[in-house]
């Protein structure tokens, strides 16, 4: 009997899920027209000054133990927010780049399909740098290497502005604050 | 009016799978069989399946044990047929993006081992009843109804995480195969583990057949009811300056 409530409320469970993605779908199609302006400015450079090691072993030497985890743990949340921030902007840019795949020019398809791709790729660094972090916020001496999230993030900002270009010559998007 | 063999019930049986050899042929007849081959072959030979099961069932001249011996040729033609389709959909989904097509093969394989263990453990508790034919065929369609269950929502987790959009008649067959296999699970875990009466057990077949009924009405709304045309223009981008944008663009040449 245990078994089987289990398994109806797992089912039911399954349901509201499946429904809600049914019901986000239809929501999703009315959407996409404001997709570009869902699109967050992300600082590069201070990201990048955030996960440089330099950085760490500066505060490492200087700082006691006990502080250094503090203001470790502080860098790690920050560190955090912009990997979430770049993965929301990656999920974004996934969306336009469908939406430029069925166009019938090739050169814009081309760049759309490249931006998707490298879009996917960001998202899924994101997920595995953002489980990295929670695990390094629970030991902040262990060392974390998020450049490679870095150098995806600005590898997708080139393809998300030659996609722009070609689709908007006026106007190509741009998802990083400052260069 | 909720009995065995009254009008509603042979209704809820016969119609659904009428209607999906209808739609079978509609699929043929349009040409989409080249892009859902699996989704054909599942809609032919299950419901013929089904309308052998219901054959099977009403006449009289089949005997209880011949009854259930098609039950189960149909249960495992319709299972496997499942899994392929579910195939299917996984590979229209991911393998046009290389960029998370080999994480997802990797991430459903193990999900899939996950609910073969699950599936297993659960059947292992469920208790025996006094025919193994009877008892087997309940077991397994719950068995076939939780993988297929878990491996669907694997797929929609997935893609929604990602964002990947779906095509209007891959989403419907998924969807209305999602919702039947959890209304399934849910019935047929509720009939192998406890001991309902018969006509508890009839209420569970009727929601089981109505809620299958909803699932081909789904299938043909999305494959057959084209969407609405949406005019899509250019992406509304924000604005730049050129500059920025040529440096990147040297800088995306030089890699």
């Amino acid at each position: 009997m245990t078994l089987a409530i289990v398994l109806v409320i797992a089912a039911v469970l399954a349901l509201v899920f499946i429904l809600r993605v049914a019901l986000s779908r239809s929501l999703q199609i009315s959407a996409d027209a404001s997709l570009a302006g869902q699109i967050q400015p992300m600082d590069v450079a201070a990201f990048r000054n955030l996960i440089d090691p330099a950085e760490d072993h500066y505060l490492r030497r200087r700082l006691p133990a006990s502080d250094f985890r503090l203001v470790q743990r502080e860098r790690l949340r920050a560190m955090a927010n912009y990997v979430q921030l770049a993965g929301r902007n990656a999920a974004v840019l996934v969306r336009i780049g469908q939406e430029a795949l069925t166009t019938s020019d090739a050169q814009t398809a081309e760049a759309a399909q490249q931006l998707v791709d490298q879009a996917l790729l960001l998202r899924r660094n994101a997920a595995v740098a953002l489980l990295r972090i929670y695990v390094a916020l629970a030991w902040p001496s262990l060392g974390l290497a998020a450049a490679p999230i870095l150098d995806g993030y600005e590898r997708l900002n080139g393809s998300a502005m030659l996609l722009g270009r070609l689709q908007n010559p006026a106007a190509p998007v741009r998802i990083s604050a400052t260069w | 009016m909720l009995q065995a063999h009254s009008p509603l019930w042979n209704y809820l049986w016969v119609a659904p799978n009428v209607l999906l050899l209808i739609l079978a042929a509609l699929i043929w007849g349009r040409g989409l069989r080249r892009l859902f081959p699996a989704f054909l072959a599942f809609a032919v030979l299950s419901a013929i399946g089904q309308l052998a099961v219901f054959v099977a069932d009403v006449a009289p001249s089949v005997s209880a044990e011949n009854f259930w011996v098609v039950d189960w040729v149909s249960l495992l033609t319709e299972g496997t047929l499942k899994f392929v389709l579910i195939a299917e959909i996984f590979a229209c989904v991911f393998d046009p993006y290389p960029s998370v097509a080999k994480l997802g093969k990797f991430l459903i394989r193990a999900v899939g081992v996950a609910l073969v263990l699950t599936s297993a453990v659960a059947a292992a508790y469920a208790p025996k009843g006094t025919y193994a034919l009877i008892s087997g065929a309940h077991l397994l369609e719950q068995t076939i109804y939780l993988i297929e269950c878990g491996l669907l929502i694997f797929v929609f987790l997935f893609s929604s995480y990602f964002r990947l959009s779906w095509d209007r008649p891959l989403f419907g067959i998924a969807l209305g195969l999602s919702v039947s296999a959890c209304v399934h699970l849910a019935t047929w875990a509720v009939l192998a583990n406890t001991n309902l009466s018969t006509a508890n057990r009839h209420y569970l077949d009727f929601l089981n057949m109505a809620t299958y009924h909803a699932c081909v009405l789904i299938w043909f709304y999305y494959l057959l009811v084209p969407q609405k045309a949406v005019i899509k223009s250019a992406v509304p981008l924000p604005e730049n300056n050129l500059a920025v944008w040529n440096r990147e663009l040297e800088r995306l040449l030089h890699q």
